[in-house]
């Protein structure tokens, strides 16, 4: 089935792949209705879940797609040192903000430390601006992996 | 009596990670220039930075020693694809048609119009933009940005992802920051910061010196292939 595809934004090819995966799925497994897709969302991809969520409603349209329920898991990158140490990125933001925070009195900007609730272009230019230091032995650390886009399940319905 | 169709609901664990099958794909084009000895370059930078002028320049001065090709990615039009052509080089439009950056899909149909066995270097120019570029490998050894004066000197920052995960950087246009009121060492030291072990050349067109410099980036990475 191949949609029309005349808008010239990133996300909506992403969801033109995630709706033609879908597809093949139901069709391979006799689905009548597809009820919900989860996605995992890599934090620092370059998507606006908003976006590929409202071009997917589009894709969908007249499909048995058309209405699924689309829920997004962001997934955190990693922080990692040669020397062994791993954490989640979210872990070591709140963590390093929770320090700043004890010695600084604090303008209020990054006063929230809860790196669930800013968004997700805030969390990536935070987080890149960062310099990444090793709690553990001080060096460079990396930033690793939270770049995914996968559809993780699908929640179809069909006559057996 | 009805016959009632007893409808089952189940969730299928599917797993399809949609970047990966550009991964793949980015893969098999690297396998493909490495068993041609092709080195491929994809020059990332926002509209208007400078990429074709780079490119043209350095084919300019590589054309004599090598066989170059350019993939030349645009949304429509074929300008900078002719371009290249007037410098002798072969040269394809990828008309992306209506996505922000280059994909290993479009660059492997690009690649069956060009002779593998009669080219060195590839240049892949990517669509002009600083953020979509960044999330699809399309088989390169090196990935280039170029940045030029010209977006201001807080472009950087804006745009961390795409000056984390380049190998070189250039600060194109440097002949003009004084014009437009940007330091160029402003954008230097953000790079920097960002990516600490990225090399940074400062270019303008009407400097050879930075133009050779450029040139000799590319051959001493030649070894890649």
């Amino acid at each position: 089935m191949q949609k029309k595809r005349a808008l010239q934004v990133h996300e909506y090819s992403l969801a033109c792949d995630i709706f033609e995966n879908v597809m093949d799925v139901s069709r391979a497994n006799n689905a009548q209705v597809v009820k919900s897709i989860t996605l995992r969302i890599g934090k620092l991809a370059h998507i606006n879940p908003d976006q590929l969520l409202f071009s997917f409603e589009a894709v969908a349209q007249g499909s048995i797609a058309e209405g699924a329920t689309v829920n997004v898991e962001p997934v955190s990158p990693s922080v990692e040192c040669d020397c062994g140490y791993i954490t989640s990125a979210d872990e070591y933001m709140n963590e390093t903000k929770t320090s700043e925070d004890d010695g600084v009195e604090g303008d209020g900007k990054n006063a929230n430390s809860d790196t669930s609730l800013i968004n997700l272009h805030e969390y990536m230019s935070l987080l890149s601006c960062m310099e990444l230091k090793c709690p553990a032995c001080g060096a460079i650390a990396k930033l690793t992996g939270g770049k995914d886009l996968v559809i993780q399940t699908i929640d179809i319905e069909n006559r057996d | 009596m009805p016959i009632h169709i007893l409808n089952i609901m189940h969730i299928i664990n599917v797993g399809h990670d949609i970047f990966n099958a550009n991964g793949k794909l980015a893969e098999k084009n690297k396998a493909l220039f490495d068993n041609h000895g092709v080195f491929a370059i994809n020059i990332m930078g926002a509209i208007g930075s400078g990429k074709t002028t780079l490119i043209e320049e350095a084919i300019k001065r590589l054309k004599g020693r090598y066989s170059i090709a350019v993939i030349a990615g645009d949304v429509v039009a074929d300008m900078d694809a002719a371009r290249f052509e007037k410098l002798g080089v072969v040269a394809v439009a990828a008309n992306t048609g209506r996505e922000c950056h280059l994909d290993a899909k479009i660059v492997e149909k690009a690649l069956t119009q060009i002779d593998f066995g009669n080219t060195d270097i590839l240049f892949i120019e990517n669509v002009g933009n600083l953020i979509c570029p960044v999330d699809y490998e399309l088989g390169e050894h090196e990935r280039v940005v170029v940045v030029s004066v010209s977006e201001g000197d807080d472009i950087v920052m804006k745009h961390p992802m795409i000056f984390k995960t380049s190998d070189f950087a250039m600060i194109h246009k440097v002949d003009i920051a004084e014009a437009v009121d940007v330091v160029p060492s402003t954008m230097e030291r953000d790079i920097n910061f960002l990516n600490p072990t990225i090399p940074i050349l400062l270019t303008s067109k009407h400097n050879d010196t930075s133009i050779g410099q450029w040139v000799g980036y590319i051959e001493s990475h030649m070894d890649k292939r």
